[in-house]
Formats: C-alpha cells, structure tokens, sequence
C-alpha cells in the first residue's frame, strides 16, 4: 500500500508532538531537560515532513501552497528548518520554547486537510467536545488570574516608584511574589489552551471537514494564542519581565476575552 | 476591687523628672515588695522604662494607697514636688490604661514592641518577688494577653518606623522571598551596616562588600561572613546582586543611569533595588525612572518611615477598640469574681432557711391539695427574694467599685454566710 502525504504529516506530527511536550514542560518546569533527545526528534519530524512536501509536489506537480492547510504544513516546516539551522550554528535553545510550538499546531493545521468520513466512534464524539471546552475554560481562569497579578503588580510597582506608600502598597502582595504568580498562572494556562486549541481542531475539522480553518473566531483564537506564546517566549529568552509583561498579560487576556466570547455557542460554521 | 495606677510618663514628665525616678529594671521586684510591706497595699506591681514609671498596687480600701505609694517615692528620689507629672488612676480607668500601655497605644513611636517584654519582665519579678498573688496577677496577665492579641489582630507592630530596617521592609516588597538574594555593601557607614546586618537576618544568604581601600573591604567582609570585592571591580559585582546599599564619601554619582541601563540589560531584567544612604548621593536618582530598578534615598526611606507611622496610627484605631473590649471583659469577670459567690451562698442560705420552716411547720397544716401546697411554696419564695433583692442589685452595683468589698464583707456578716 502506498503510504500518502497526509500519512508522512502523521509521522512528522508525532515527532513534533514531543517537542510540544517538551516546550510545554519547559514552560512549567522552568528548566530544560532531554533537549538534545526532543531536538533529534525534531529533526526526524522534519524529515517526514520533507518526504510529505515532496511527494505532494510530484502529486499536484508544483510547491503546494494553493490551500491554507499546505501554506501552514509549509511554513511549519520552513520554520522547523530555520531552527534546526540555527541551533546548530548558534546553539540557542531558548528558541526551542517558541518554536516547538508553533510548528507542532502549524504542522496539525496542515495535517487537517483531507477530510475524513466521520468519527469513529460514538462515545469519543460525547467526550471530545466537553473536553475541548473544560481545558479552555481552566486554561482561561488560570489566564485570568495571570491579568490579575499583573494588574497588581502595576498598581504596587507604581506605590513603590513613587516612594510614597499608600494603602495598596499596605494591602497588595509583593512585586516578586505578584510575578511568580503571574508567570505560573501564566505557564499553565498556556499549556492549558494550546491543549483546547489541538481538540477544538481536531473536533472541527472531523465535524467540518477544512473549512473551519477560514472561521474568523478560530483565526482569533490562533491569534490570542500566538500573543501568549509570545509573552512565554519574551519571558524566557529575553527576560521580560516586571511592568511590560503585566501590560502584555492584561492585552493578552483582553483579546483571550475576545475570543471567548465570539466563540462562546457555536462557530460561525456550524451554524452552516 | 482596691486598684490604683500612679505613674509618669513622657506625656506628662520631661525627661529630667523622668530619669530622677527611673529606677533599675533588676530593682523592680525589690521595690514591689517592698511597696506590699507599707500599710494597706495587698499587692503591687513596678514598671520602669525609659519613658515611664508606673506603680500599680491593690490596696485595703481603709488607706489612700496613693499617699502610702508618694511617701514610698518621697524615700527614694531627691524630687521633692513630683505631684503635677503624676496622673492616677482607680480601678476601671487604670485596667484601660495598664492594657493601653502593654498595648503600646500609649508609647512614644506607637506600635513599638519593648513595651510589652518589659511589662512582662515587671510582672515576673513582682510575682517572684511575692508582691503579686491575686487579682492584681490576673489584670496584667490579662493586660499582657491584651496586647498580644492586638498585634496578631491589627498590623500595628508589622510596620516598621526605623529607617535602618525600613531598607529590608521595602526589599520584602520588591522581592517577596529575600532567602537566597545577595547584597553588596559600598563604603562603610554605621546604618548602612546595621540595614546589611537587618537583611541578613532576614535571610539574605551573601553579602559583597567594596570600599575604595580594600583592606578596610576586607576587614568589614569579615564581620559579615560575606565577600571583599576590589572596588573597579564594582560594576561586575552589580550584575550578580539583588540589593546594593551605598554610602560612600564620593562627591559624584558612582553609578549614572547610563551603566545602570546596561547592568538591568546584563541581568535580563532582574529586578535591583539600590539603596543611596550617602550624602551627597552616590546614585543618580534619575535611575528610579528604569524598569524593574528602585532607587531610594535616604529622603525616600525617611518618607517610608512616616507613612508607616501613619498607617500605624489607622490601625492603632483598631487597636483601641480591642483593648476597649478586653477591659469590658476584664471589668465583667472581676466583677462577677468579687460579688457573684456572695449572691449565690446568700440565695441558698436564705432558702435553707425557708425549706427548714416550711418542714418545722408542716404538720400542724394537715392534709392540703396540690394547689395549697403550690401557694406556700409560692409565698415563701416570694418573701424570700424580696428579702434578698436589694442587697444583691447593690452588690452588683458596687462591683469593681473601690468600696465593693467592704459591702460584701457587710452583707456576709449580716446574713450569716460563711466564708
């Protein structure tokens, strides 16, 4: 039996996935482990991803980028390149958080094209939504208390700048304690939502086929999402820290908000 | 209750009378007891402190325990008119003021925390002394209770008004945790080395020091268990540590905002908080403008420090209506102490006697029906405690009054009870 394009994206997407796992842990963890065993298992991933892009160039007979579903397989693997070159010039991990990521859902977004007949089951069908729907939720409460704090921390930041303490600086935590709770809450809602993210996915595209991509709340949601992964990534790389990464976790829940509530009952597509 | 407070303090004494009548802590125990052996003075209690002397004693109402307590005073200081800097209190009022006072809502910097160790260790001697054994005991263990409830309650005692530890309050701030950060010490000086000795007992776990001589770096390293670091190497030392307190005699800035923004780039934003104790000043103040950099001066401590009195005096507040409470509290148990087994043996002696009666005379009544019966045992009920009423509302009239003990010791004998 001929193994199909779609079925070499499987391949790369199981790879990838543990990078996501890795990424994932990272961000909770705070440290880095078992990365040269994620990064050679990137680089196999990449591998089945270039096999894939090949054999649907000599399929279609030119670059797959004619649907959205190849131009994010493309790009994800454009990307896993980028990386795969710099950490071997550079040596620079910390990339890895950002990186890892993105190409996993990219790589998924692309291995969502072909439509498949339906589910396979009845009882994984009764489950799978809820459970898209309880991680976004969890994912959000913790995103919330991550705006929280960060709020916090602008108001104390401020009492302690001016040196003239009135009552919050009495009553609001720490500004160290205020950014660990914001970076936890942070971490875990992120983990949280990109699990909401790959169900949500997965659900719309075995229920719609390809169309869901196009759904302007679900673009929303990828976006809110890269505002996140940003944030982590700005955390860890660069060191944002203090009373730019509150702003940025007030902005991020702002458009978290936002997606919620354009996305809250049904999407635009399954009213269709 | 027979309680009388006499005493000064820096509210109504200046310090010359002050330090005439202070006497040693180590006396207060000696003197007590030698208080008690004066006519009329059951018990007594002596506080010294450096801003008050206060004598609370337990008197037989039959003497003026202030007169015996100025006589004793008379014997002991030079001061001949000391009469206008002492206030007096009597019972009710001197609870309320003994509980202020170990409240520390009566000191100087309100909310300081000596005030209740030294009741404490007045109260110890005094009993050790024998000088307290009653009522007197269970006031100012009450008094002491008091106290420690306020500072759990309120956050009178968490705020703190010196400036050398206000350094340490505002790390607490900043870094939440301060086990595990470490602080450079620039030049000498004795507050920047007390706020380093505060921080280390907070639990900061590495001090640097530099100094322009280094030898004097290395001879300060060593009463801090910490580091001597050369003094150009100053700025590299400035990427590792969390808090920098500096107080050197330089006439310039030693650190200009432009190598404070490369030493925050350097540490990816690690917050640092830098404390410039040095007049003239050691550090730009435009560096405060910096993100995730906290500059105080010794001004911006200053402040700190009287907001914190400030805040202090909200929560003092609170304070007071707690210490208010307790004496209610106090007043009631003492009361009900003093008169309440005196009601209670009056109302069963008087009932035995009725009980006795109604037997004695019983039979001459014949055969009665249930309903007669019930009538006389209604009526003498009924004779029984109007008898009893009026003593027992003016005992509980008197209670915590100087002469409640003299009437309960009247209506004892006028009744007949025992003990």
């Amino acid at each position: 039996m001929e193994i199909s394009s779609t079925s070499w994206l499987h391949v790369a997407l199981l790879f990838y996935s543990l990078g996501l796992w890795h990424a994932l842990a990272t961000v909770i963890q705070r440290k880095q482990q078992m990365f040269k065993t994620v990064v050679l298992s990137f680089f196999l991933g990449a591998a089945a991803h270039l096999v894939s892009i090949v054999d649907q160039t000599i399929t279609v007979g030119k670059i797959p980028v004619s649907t959205l579903h190849q131009m994010a397989s493309l790009i994800g693997f454009l990307i896993t390149c980028f990386f795969l070159l710099f950490y071997w010039r550079y040596k620079y991990e910390s990339l890895a958080v950002f990186v890892f990521p993105t190409v996993f859902l990219l790589t998924l977004v692309g291995s969502l094209a072909a439509p498949v007949t339906a589910w396979k089951g009845h009882s994984l069908m009764s489950w799978w939504l809820p459970l898209h729907v309880v991680l976004f939720l969890l994912g959000f409460a913790a995103l919330f208390l991550t705006s929280c704090s960060g709020m916090m921390y602008i108001i104390q930041e401020n009492e302690l700048k001016s040196k003239r303490p009135r009552t919050f600086y009495y009553r609001l935590p720490p500004l160290g304690t205020l950014d660990d709770i914001s970076y936890y809450s942070l971490a875990v809602g992120f983990a949280l939502c990109t699990l909401a993210l790959i169900t949500g996915s997965v659900w719309a595209f075995v229920e719609w086929g390809a169309n869901w991509v196009v759904d302007p709340t679900i673009a929303l949601s990828f976006l809110t999402w890269l505002i996140y992964l940003g944030m982590i990534f700005g955390r860890l790389a660069i060191g944002w820290r203090g009373r730019k990464a509150a702003y940025l976790s007030i902005l991020g829940f702002c458009s978290a908000a936002l997606t919620w509530i354009t996305n809250s009952g049904v999407h635009s597509f399954m009213q269709r | 209750m027979n309680v009388l407070l006499l005493g000064l303090s820096h509210k109504t004494a200046p310090v010359e009378v002050r330090e005439q009548l202070a006497f040693d802590e180590s006396s207060s125990g000696s003197l007590a007891s030698a208080l008690t052996e004066r006519p009329g003075i059951s018990e007594a209690m002596v506080l010294s402190t450096c801003n008050r002397v206060e004598f609370l004693v337990q008197s037989n109402s039959d003497y003026d325990a202030a007169d015996a307590v100025q006589a004793f005073l008379n014997g002991k200081s030079t001061i001949t008119e000391t009469t206008p800097f002492f206030y007096r209190y009597l019972n009710r009022d001197a609870v309320s003021h003994l509980f202020r006072v170990a409240s520390s809502l009566d000191s100087m910097v309100i909310g300081e925390p000596q005030i209740l160790g030294q009741i404490k260790s007045a109260y110890i001697a005094a009993k050790e002394a024998g000088a307290i054994k009653g009522q007197l005991g269970v006031i100012v263990s009450n008094a002491l209770r008091t106290a420690r409830k306020v500072r759990n309650e309120t956050g009178i005692g968490q705020l703190t008004v010196s400036t050398s530890y206000i350094a340490v309050e505002l790390a607490r701030k900043i870094f939440g945790d301060l086990r595990g950060l470490s602080v450079l010490l620039v030049g000498a000086g004795k507050m920047s080395e007390l706020s380093a000795k505060h921080l280390q007992q907070s639990g900061v776990s590495h001090v640097y020091i530099t100094n322009r001589t280094y030898e004097r770096a290395i001879e300060m390293a060593k009463s801090f268990e910490g580091k001597a670091v050369p003094f150009d190497q100053f700025l590299r030392v400035l990427q590792q540590v969390d808090i920098v307190i500096s107080s050197t005699g330089s006439s310039e800035f030693i650190l200009t905002k432009e190598t404070a923004s490369g030493v925050i780039t350097a540490r990816r934003n690690r917050p640092l908080f830098l404390v410039d104790i040095a007049v003239p000043r050691d550090i730009d103040p435009e560096i405060n403008t910096i993100d995730n950099i906290f500059v105080y001066d010794i001004d911006d401590l200053q402040q700190v420090a009287d907001a914190n009195l400030h805040e202090r005096r909200r929560h003092a507040e609170l304070a007071e209506s707690i210490v208010q409470e307790e004496v209610a509290k106090m007043m009631h148990r003492i009361e009900t102490d003093e008169v309440a087994p005196t009601i209670v043996s009056m109302q069963s002696a008087l009932d035995d006697i009725r009980r006795h009666e109604i037997t004695r005379h019983r039979s001459k009544l014949g055969e009665l029906t249930p309903e007669q019966e019930q009538t006389i045992e209604a009526i003498t009920r009924g004779i029984v405690n109007k008898i009893a009423h009026p003593p027992i509302v003016e005992m509980k009239k008197m209670a915590g009054n100087s002469d409640s003990l003299h009437f309960v010791e009247f209506v004892k004998r006028a009744f007949n009870l025992k003990k």
